[in-house]
């Protein structure tokens, strides 16, 4: 029994430096973010002579903090969107016809999943250009849709396959539209993958990097990240600047997961065993 | 005669769904096949151009785009950068989540609590973490090495001395991705009957024997499924090395991702000759995430 208790408490203090460990970075950047940089300098771990959040003021500025949020809520809205319009669409379909056409063109979208983004980047920057959508972020939705559509056609198509067909039918013979069967009847059914496909692709596009730093060029239309790229680079000595615009640049999708924790770790769960 | 009908009919049938098909699948078909397929496909052909900022499309060169990348050390030197970095990234980061998962799941409290916590920095880009670690690296660990003794051993140029920043590298970019992987593995531990345990416990196993006979060999698929996703994400690794050191210093720790962004959008860019390098990175990664596949599958119906 003895033995046991040492067990357990061992691996208590595991876990718990572990989640310590975890935590630091967060939790310093936030408790730095509020001292001045002479504060800082002399000693990180103190905490913060008075809690004004004039660092905050100065950050929210120089970051075009509301243009760069707003900016990346529409990407994320715009870019998710039509993923899950265009591969519920598509992927409802392709599991109802059985013909060679349908399993050639599933087996088209699924083949790419393994192409790496880094080795389709600059041909796929050429097609931007030669669109005129380079720095547009309406066009960058679309960017998204292209590489997102993949994916999520195959975890509707794998969905579908387990849902009854007879709904559908009765409809059509009510007379529905293929459309209006689609949007009436079906695309309610597939609610637990489309929140799952809506979680991990607002998840990706909002904390993606590089394709906004190819596509976008002009600061207004910049994202939180490119923002806080910019800044870093900007006021690279400036930490009390830097870590305040951390803060708020990590902070709605902190707020995101203190909402909906359990749907974000069961989406990231059913998505990483189907795909 | 009826036969034939009917196969006219049946015909009639299958063309016209296949025209529904079609008009369902259209717009997924227009941006996938703009925005991914046709890169893919003619990112080889563009290899092949000496296109650049300068002259729009280029002129066809062949190979000599190719041949120049097996001849640049920088690129080399950069491929052999992303493979270590991918051995201890696939190791690290599934041996720490594994070990995390296995101790949440012996914990009858507080499980969501430290499955919470864990999985927090995989919702923060690693572009903030990175810069949120820079910090540590460049402030805190200096300042708790010059004032606390048993801290001493912090005082290194973490960002600034090549094998420490290999170091900084592995553990930001695990500390991004473990919790992730940590969710998979308890889901697959979850899937364990308990009865299997409680049977290996009446047979007198002791808790390391349990997990390597009993749950080890139940989570196997969780274990390829991992590993491909480590493996896949760290060839690709960009955001980490970006934020953190830039690929330097000079260019000791710069990943064959950030070779090639380099490349094209900084200095001379070279669209045509950083395609070339894109497309046998392409190359590298499809032939080893096949072998680990080919590999881990045969080793789970083993089993």
């Amino acid at each position: 029994m003895k033995k046991k208790n040492l067990f357990a408490a061992g691996v208590n203090l595991f876990l718990i430096l572990c989640a310590l460990f975890t935590l630091a970075p967060l939790l310093l950047a936030l408790l730095n973010s509020f001292k001045t940089n002479g504060e800082i300098l002399t000693n990180v771990l103190s905490l913060p002579k008075a809690l004004t959040g004039e660092n905050y003021v100065r950050s929210f500025g120089k970051m075009h903090y509301l243009q760069s949020l707003g900016n990346t809520v529409f990407l994320a809205v715009g870019g998710v969107g039509l993923i899950i319009l265009f591969s519920a669409l598509a992927g409802w379909k392709l599991c109802r016809t059985k013909t060679k056409l349908s399993s050639f063109l599933l087996s088209l979208f699924v083949f790419s999943m393994l192409i790496p983004f880094s080795s389709i980047m600059i041909p796929l920057y050429k097609v931007v250009l030669a669109l005129k959508i380079k720095n547009s972020l309406l066009g960058l939705c679309f960017v998204y849709a292209g590489l997102g559509v993949s994916m999520a056609i195959f975890l509707y198509h794998g969905f579908v396959k387990g849902i009854p067909k007879e709904l559908e039918e009765a409809a059509a013979i009510d007379g529905c539209t293929p459309l209006q069967t689609f949007f009436r009847i079906v695309f309610p059914m597939l609610k637990p993958v489309t929140a799952t496909i809506c979680i991990t692709n607002v998840l990706w596009i909002w904390n993606d990097f590089l394709l906004p730093l190819i596509i976008l060029s002009d600061n207004k239309k910049y994202t939180l990240l490119l923002s806080t790229n910019t800044l870093f680079g900007q006021y690279s000595s400036d930490w009390s600047a830097i870590l305040s615009a951390l803060v708020i640049a990590a902070l709605p999708v902190i707020v995101f997961y203190a909402l909906l924790q359990k749907q974000i770790l069961k989406g990231i769960t059913d998505g990483a065993m189907k795909g | 005669m009826k036969q034939r009908s009917a196969q006219i009919a049946a015909k009639s049938k299958t063309r016209k769904q296949n025209f529904s098909l079609l008009l369902f699948t259209l717009p997924a078909l227009i941006v996938y096949a703009v925005f991914k397929l046709y890169p893919a496909v003619f990112g080889i052909y563009y290899a092949m151009t000496d296109w650049n900022g300068i002259n729009k499309t280029g002129s066809f060169v062949g190979l000599s785009n190719f041949v120049r990348a097996f001849q640049d050390a920088y690129f080399w030197q950069s491929i052999l950068f992303t493979f270590k970095y991918v051995a201890v990234m696939v190791v690290v980061a599934n041996v720490i989540a594994l070990m995390l998962a296995v101790a949440i799941e012996t914990r009858k409290h507080a499980r969501g609590v430290f499955r919470t916590v864990f999985y927090l920095p995989n919702m923060i880009s690693m572009v903030i973490g990175g810069y949120m670690w820079m910090f540590i690296f460049t402030k805190v660990l200096y300042y708790l090495a010059d004032n606390y003794n048993g801290f001493s051993f912090l005082d290194h140029m973490w960002i600034g001395d090549p094998n420490y920043s290999f170091i900084a590298i592995i553990i930001v970019a695990a500390w991004g991705t473990v919790g992730y992987l940590m969710i998979i593995y308890m889901a697959a531990l979850q899937g364990v009957p308990v009865s299997m345990k409680e049977a290996a416990e009446l047979d007198g196993a002791n808790a390391w024997q349990r997990f390597w006979q009993v749950e080890f060999p139940m989570i196997r698929h969780a274990v390829t499924i991992c590993v491909f996703w480590t493996l896949n994400g760290a060839f690709q690794v960009f955001d980490v090395i970006y934020t953190l050191t830039g690929g330097g210093p000079g260019r000791a720790t710069q990943s064959a991702a950030l070779n090639i962004y380099e490349e094209a959008f900084r200095g001379n860019i070279q669209y045509g000759y950083a395609t070339a390098k894109s497309t046998l990175l392409l190359i590298i990664v499809l032939v080893i995430t096949a072998i680990q596949l080919t590999v881990m599958r045969r080793r789970e119906e083993e089993l």
